[in-house]
């Protein structure tokens, strides 16, 4: 009767998908409409009505309005924009947090990423002295101290290099800093937001390393950037040869000022502040440096509750390098409560600085019974894992919780043991289990327990 | 295109199934052997001198020499209006004196250039590199010694105003924190993955968050530089009353009490201030009109509503 044989075979086809189509994973997408619900919660509930009547108007059976008209012309925005429906996603400071908004830190709205990879306009931000305006013709990266040839590359020296592009993590190590002593931020964005994860391309360091000549007493790296601050850390040898790349492209463009354009360092796994931003100087040495950054700040002040580590109160860590693993449900969140009751597919983000993600386990009784959750996409080394459980809510109050599990075997530690080994002073790698309390109204409030 | 057999669809059908069970990905890795590329320049001594700043204990300590007594008016002048005179820190700037004896404080540690730090070297460093904060790199090098000396003196550490702080002395100078660090001893916890009846519920304990959903956005609160708890609550209920209650608190629309009206609230908080807060979270109908719950905004935690009406009370009693 026809020869359009690609219906045959599309219907054939259709068949055999038919049974997998009800197991494939999918991820809880959420509408827009609770934000500007939040915004209009303001308003006196009039404006509501009349703004949900406009709405009508757009739902079937009518034709929608941007259906009866021409559209914007191409190339309306050269770079691109976000919908302007969109205009709440952006990133956020807590400003009391630090002494001014120069050196401190704008969260990623965890809440609104989907998949694993932050836009880059969403990657959080933590500056010490602000973002420079760098020229990248008048950028340089000096290689000296312990090497056989002191070295200065221009940006496109090093992009001949062989390069490579590796999805990661980073974390600043003050991220969740604020909980230590009990919850005090109840919003995904500021509990966890100093993390985000893109795909970066750049030199792997050892390149540009045998490129100088490394000497045997050089055992250590110092690494500064071209900010005002300065920045610096130093970084053991066997980490800049391992997978430590000199990085200048993020998602697929250029990095962004915030990140570091036109070249940063990047540590996989490690402490974000090691990888260091607006790189201008790497020094070979034999000895770290004992930068301020890896003195005053970063290092870990203990007063365990473990009566056995009594010994350790006034101590701290140096050199806590590793990103433990840890993980945080993303929805539901603050940001992101329930609307109704019925079914769900609850997920969130894990992930650890020393390689995979093994298991992600779910809760919602507070920590009594937990289920398996699925790992969704991919699961890379030092990369953001999606994960998700579908659960069924009736409307009860629950205690959600997620536990990340690493390759490593290392389990994410709750509140107590984490308090237990460090006290509540260490300002830094929090990476304790965090709990959300959904409440009779699907409200979401971050509480600890 | 579609000519595979119908059993090789169906093994296509199965690996699909199959792939459909993560499992983890490994990248390539790049076969180019490095060394000799021969980019870049040679660094010479000029330039590698213009730009290495970087002073470690037993590296690099710079040329010049300074006394605390000479690093007074330079730290007033340059450094005192963020740190203070005392380096006791204004606003959220950093504390730069004192906190000797705090690191065991169990709650609240003073971690400072005295207290904290274990070298002197990374105090030249970081004040000739980053400080004073808005002019980074403009102290000379006798100026780095003079303020550092006079921070350390602030600190006790240097005692003698007069002590000459440079190269040949600078090892005479131990931090009293020199000993306190020690090497990163994680994993330190030992969590297990512990599947059902991993706690009794009786142990479950609820503490909600100080400042909720809405708390801390930028957006909404103004940048102040005040330090107190206290303060940052009131702010955040200023904020919460501004978008939510003011709407009717502030003039008195639909019968709400008017912020201002002292009499009125003074008769409200008669019965305490547990009922007052229950009114403001749950709602309720009065004498004068409808107060709904959260004041119409289903999204506020308790907290938040708290914070709110802490808010409109404290404005009260100025
Ligand atoms: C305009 C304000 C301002 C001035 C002036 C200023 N500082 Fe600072 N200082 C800061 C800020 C802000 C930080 C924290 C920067 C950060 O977060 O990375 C800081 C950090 C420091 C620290 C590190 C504190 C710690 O605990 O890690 C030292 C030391 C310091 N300043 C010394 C000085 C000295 C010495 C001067 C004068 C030469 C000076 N500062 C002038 C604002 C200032
Ligand atoms: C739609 C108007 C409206 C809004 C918005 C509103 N209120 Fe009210 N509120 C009222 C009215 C009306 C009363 C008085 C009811 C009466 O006493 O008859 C009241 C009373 C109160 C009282 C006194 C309770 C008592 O025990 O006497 C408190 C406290 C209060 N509101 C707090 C809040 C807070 C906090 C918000 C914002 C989160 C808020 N209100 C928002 C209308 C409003």
């Amino acid at each position: 009767m026809t020869d359009k044989k690609w219906v045959a075979e599309v219907n054939e086809k259709n068949q055999e998908t038919k049974a997998l189509s009800t197991k494939i994973p999918h991820q809880e997408t959420q509408a827009p409409e609770r934000r500007k619900f939040l915004k209009q919660a303001a308003a006196l509930s009039t404006a509501v009505v009349s703004a949900s009547a406009i709405a009508a108007e757009n739902l079937p059976p009518n034709v929608p309005d941007w259906q009866k008209t021409l559209g914007s012309p191409v190339n309306t925005n050269p770079y691109g924009l976000p919908s302007k429906y969109e205009a709440d996603v952006v990133r956020r400071r807590v400003p009391w947090l630090t002494a001014d908004s120069i050196a401190s830190v704008g969260f990623t709205p965890l809440a609104e990423i989907n998949g694993i990879i932050t836009p880059n306009g969403l990657a959080f931000e933590r500056d010490h002295a602000g973002v420079p305006a760098i020229d990248p013709n008048q950028h340089r990266l000096m290689i000296h101290g312990l090497v056989k040839n002191p070295i200065i590359l221009t940006m496109q020296d090093i992009k001949r290099f062989p390069t490579v592009s590796r999805i990661h993590f980073i974390e600043c190590p003050a991220n969740s800093a604020m909980e230590w002593k009990g919850p005090q931020v109840g919003r995904l964005q500021f509990t966890h937001g100093m993390t985000s994860c893109c795909e970066w391309t750049g030199v792997p360091l050892k390149y540009l390393l045998d490129e100088a000549g490394v000497k045997p007493e050089g055992k250590w790296l110092y690494a500064e950037g071209a900010d005002a601050a300065s920045m610096s850390r130093s970084i053991p040898m066997h980490k800049a040869l391992d997978d430590t790349l000199v990085v200048f492209g993020q998602n697929g463009e250029a990095l962004r000022p915030e990140q570091g354009y036109p070249l940063r360092l990047l540590t996989p796994g490690w402490e974000g502040n090691t990888s260091i931003k607006w790189l201008r100087r790497l020094e070979v040495t034999s000895e770290p440096s004992y930068q301020r950054e890896e003195t005053s700040k970063y290092t870990d002040l203990l007063n365990p509750k473990d009566p056995d580590k009594s010994n350790l109160i006034g101590k701290a860590y140096m050199f806590s390098w590793i990103m433990e693993a840890k993980s945080v449900i993303t929805f539901p969140c603050p940001e992101k409560p329930l609307k109704k009751q019925g079914k769900y597919v609850m997920n969130g983000l894990a992930w650890t600085g020393s390689g995979k993600i093994k298991y992600v386990d779910i809760s919602l009784d507070g920590g009594i019974n937990w289920k398996q959750a699925e790992l969704n996409g991919l699961v890379l080394d030092k990369c953001w894992t999606r994960f998700s459980l579908e659960f069924d809510w009736k409307g009860e109050e629950l205690l959600i919780q997620s536990r990340a599990t690493g390759e490593d075997g290392y389990v994410q530690p709750t509140y107590a043991q984490l308090r237990k080994a460090r006290g509540v002073t260490s300002i830094y790698h929090n990476n304790a289990i965090h709990t959300w309390k959904i409440n009779k109204s699907g409200e979401v409030e971050s509480v600890q327990i | 295109m579609f000519k595979y057999s119908k059993t090789i669809k169906s093994i296509v059908a199965l690996i699909l199934v199959v792939s459909f069970h993560v499992s983890a990905t490994d990248y390539q890795e790049i076969s180019i052997k490095s060394g000799e590329f021969n980019r870049g320049k040679k660094a010479s001594k000029e330039e590698i001198r213009g730009w290495h700043i970087d002073i470690s204990p037993g590296h690099n300590l710079p040329a010049g020499k300074g006394t605390a007594a000479d690093g007074e008016q330079l730290f007033d002048d340059q450094c005192a209006s963020c740190h203070g005179s005392f380096g006791e820190g204004v606003g959220r700037n950093p504390v730069l004196a004192g906190g000797e004896g705090t690191l065991k404080d169990t709650s609240r540690p003073e971690r400072t250039v005295g207290s904290y730090w274990p070298y002197a070297s990374t105090l030249l460093d970081y004040t000739h590199r980053a400080m004073p904060f808005n002019a980074p790199q403009s102290l000379n090098w006798d100026d780095t010694w003079s303020i550092a000396a006079y921070v350390l003196y602030l600190n006790d550490v240097i005692t003698d105003e007069d002590f000459v702080f440079n190269a040949d002395s600078f090892a005479e100078i131990i931090m009293p924190n020199a000993d306190g660090f020690i090497s990163d001893q994680r994993p330190d916890t030992n969590n297990k993955r512990c599947m059902k009846d991993c706690k009794k519920p009786a142990s479950i304990h609820i503490i909600p968050a100080l400042l909720g959903y809405a708390s801390g956005a930028e957006d909404s609160i103004n940048d102040d530089k005040s330090t107190s708890a206290d303060n940052t609550e009131h702010k955040i209920g200023k904020q919460i009353y501004n978008t939510h209650c003011k709407l009717c608190h502030a003039n008195g629309v639909a019968g709400a009490p008017k912020i201002d009206d002292k009499a009125t609230w003074g008769e409200r908080l008669k019965s305490g201030m547990d009922g007052v807060y229950a009114h403001a979270i749950n709602g309720f109908t009065g004498k004068f009109g409808v107060m709904p719950a959260k004041g119409g905004a289903p999204d506020l935690t308790e907290a938040e509503v708290k914070a709110a009406v802490d808010y409109m009370i404290k404005d009260l009693e100025q």
